[in-house]
């Protein structure tokens, strides 16, 4: 009976949808485009994707919607041509610009407002709906899926592709790779520690196989204690002092310094084997990516004193 | 006598409604020119037609839909305190909605089966029987002694708002982090960006749903006076309340496909009512779906543009939520009294 009565508008709806869709596109003004019928899942998950119309070869006004693809059209050399970006993105550079809103919640009337002709979108689910919007509504978006190393060697020169200076960006991801194999030399002659990612203290996130900073670490040289299946996991501080890592990365960087104090169970903690990253580099995929190879080699070199190195196991070479 | 206060409502329903949906379409974070936007001109004609009216349509649907689904509720429960989400029908909707998401998640959105589960369609499918089952469970375990009793009902509702919030919180642990952002994206209460073909679908679910209602209304003068009352005055008991409570269920989970979790609708606009046009479901009815999309409306657009200088919009639930709580507390304090 529920059933029934559930699915009878359905049907109907579909039946009448596109003569409603028509009379919905009947009250725009004439010359408009029509709206673009999205794919099922149309959120790209492994390919960089074109959504709404093609864009200018040259786009002039250009808004990003993510700080770390804001610095990549900053190292591209391209900032004068971003008329906007998030309320999160803190670059010298980019201080003076009107902010479009945030990742979950870009403001599909203020992008607009700003007459964009390219949009960069740091794909993700929340603000699809919205995105989808805008790119319906006539201005060409760019979706980049960003989670590993190699999406963001490809996201530079995508990106400098689509503001038409492919140079810059095959230059751009030329130096990251370089970046990537220095550090992947100069890991082989570190010892190889195991490690903590401490992304916040309270509950305890920390980077798990699959997210951003544990690609890096394992570049740097360095072995994640944490394993299974989740990117960014709340993490049990039992398992953590199980685990006994040799090196706690405190990449909390929003939070106080001596708060990882709550953590001090953590053998490492409580034997101050921790190392507090300055800046948030190693969570923005991006072109800071050398430098937050560097901070995290410089993290696990430090633990180099004899006396720490003695109780730690030496991992296996990979 | 009824015809004319009827009118009167509708009259100052659909004044309420228009002069809600002039100000959500006029007033924005943008500041736009009407002309522009009627010449065509760029970006004013795509803001005014592609950003706000799409908005002000789907919030005058779900807030329509909320708030005669409480009227529903509040006569089948005898209780004004009865309301879709307090009474934890949008929790099971939510439930529903979610299950439809998750699904397609872990089957894989990018097979056919998964793209399917997580199609709106899908989701407002899963929506609406979530909001039948835990409607059913609501009368089900409301009763002590065979007798419906409200007090134990909307309890039943609280505790199950509260299950309902658990197995979706572990729901957005199992499913990947972008589709975590979606479905947390959903849940917040947001009128948000639905495509066109989804904003029909609603339209369509949801008109079903209030024109049932609203053909129901004389028996609900009649089922709100108890059940041995309605029967010996012709009332086909259990048939119209089963009518009447799937009604309100589609409704309540066609509101919570589209715009997720928005409380307390059901409650304030139809006790607002109560006062104004007093108790009868003839005009209670009606004049609910009006003042209802009228002030979601208004509520999405206070939302809007109260937190401007933040660069931040909040989730309109959040808004009707800060609204609805001290009023649930006043009317229960107020229920107390008269008891």
């Amino acid at each position: 009976m529920i059933r029934k009565t559930a699915i009878r508008p359905f049907r109907a709806s579909r039946a009448s949808r596109v003569v409603a869709v028509a009379a919905l596109l009947a009250c725009l003004p004439a010359g408009r485009t029509a709206a673009v019928e999205a794919p099922a899942d149309p959120i790209p998950r492994t390919q960089p994707l074109w959504l709404g119309p093609p864009a200018p070869a040259r786009p002039a006004r250009v808004i990003s919607l993510a700080p770390s693809l804001t610095d990549t059209v900053i190292a591209l050399g391209e900032v004068g041509r971003l008329v906007g970006v998030t309320r999160y993105d803190t670059s010298p550079e980019v201080k003076s610009l009107p902010r479009v809103g945030g990742f979950l919640d870009p403001s599909p009337e203020v992008v607009l407002g700003l007459r964009p002709d390219l949009v960069l979108w740091l794909a993700d689910g929340g603000a699809f709906p919205a995105v989808r919007r805008i790119a319906d509504l006539g201005v060409p978006v760019l979706a980049l899926p960003v989670v590993g190393v190699p999406d963001v060697l490809r996201a530079a020169r995508v990106i400098g592709a689509a503001l038409g200076n492919p140079a810059a960006g095959e230059r751009l991801a030329s130096e990251m790779d370089a970046a990537v194999r220095a550090a992947e030399l100069a890991a082989a002659a570190l010892p190889r520690r195991r490690v903590l990612l401490v992304i916040g203290r309270d509950p305890l996130v920390v980077a798990g196989p699959g997210s951003y900073p544990d690609a890096l670490l394992r570049i740097a040289g360095g072995e994640n204690v944490v394993t299974g299946g989740r990117p960014w996991p709340i993490y049990s501080l039992e398992k953590a002092v199980a685990d006994d890592p040799d090196l706690v990365v405190d990449a909390a960087v929003n939070e106080p310094a001596d708060a990882i104090q709550r953590l001090a169970a953590i053998p490492a903690v409580k034997a101050g084997r921790v190392v507090r990253l300055p800046d948030d580099r190693v969570l923005r995929p991006g072109p800071q990516l050398p430098a937050a190879l560097a901070q995290l080699q410089s993290a696990l070199r430090s633990e180099l004193r004899p006396a720490l190195r003695g109780g730690a196991p030496a991992g296996e070479p990979r | 006598m009824i015809l004319r206060r009827l009118t009167a409502a509708l009259a100052a329903g659909l004044v309420a409604l228009a002069a809600s949906c002039a100000a959500a379409l006029l007033l924005g974070p943008q500041p736009i020119s009407l002309a522009a936007a009627f010449a065509g001109v760029e970006p004013d004609a795509a803001i005014l037609f592609g950003l706000r009216l799409p908005r002000v349509l789907l919030g005058a649907m779900v807030g329509a839909g909320l708030a005669t689904a409480g009227v529903a509720l509040q006569a089948l429960l005898r209780n004004p305190l009865a309301e879709p989400f307090v009474l934890g029908v949008s929790g099971g909707a939510a439930l529903g909605g979610t299950a439809a998401l998750a699904a397609s998640a872990l089957i894989g959105p990018a097979t056919m089966l998964g793209a399917l589960a997580g199609s709106g369609t899908s989701v407002a499918l899963g929506a609406s029987v979530g909001a039948a089952a835990s409607t059913a469970l609501v009368f089900a375990l409301g009763r002590i002694g065979g007798k419906l009793v409200p007090e134990a009902a909307l309890l039943v509702g609280v505790v199950f708002n509260a299950f309902a919030a658990g197995v979706i919180t572990v729901v957005k642990v199992m499913v990947p982090p972008e589709d975590a952002a979606r479905l947390l994206y959903w849940l917040m209460g947001a009128v948000g960006y639905a495509d066109p073909g989804t904003l029909v679908a609603g339209a369509v679910l949801l008109g079903l749903a209030v024109t049932v209602l609203v053909a129901l209304s004389a028996q609900l003068n009649l089922l709100s006076l108890g059940d041995d009352e309605a029967a010996s005055l012709g009332v086909e008991v259990g048939r119209s309340r089963g009518a009447v409570f799937l009604a309100a269920s589609l409704a309540t989970g066609a509101a919570v496909a589209l715009a997720g979790l928005v409380g307390f609708v059901g409650l304030i606009v139809p006790h607002l009512l109560r006062r104004l046009f007093g108790p009868d479901h003839r005009v209670l009815l009606p004049a609910s779906a009006l003042f209802g999309a009228a002030f979601l409306v208004l509520a999405d657009a206070a939302a809007r543009l109260a937190f401007l200088p933040l660069g931040s919009e909040p989730p309109v639930g959040a808004l009707t939520a800060l609204l609805g709580g001290p009023l649930f507390l006043w009317l229960l304090r107020r229920s107390d009294r008269s008891a």
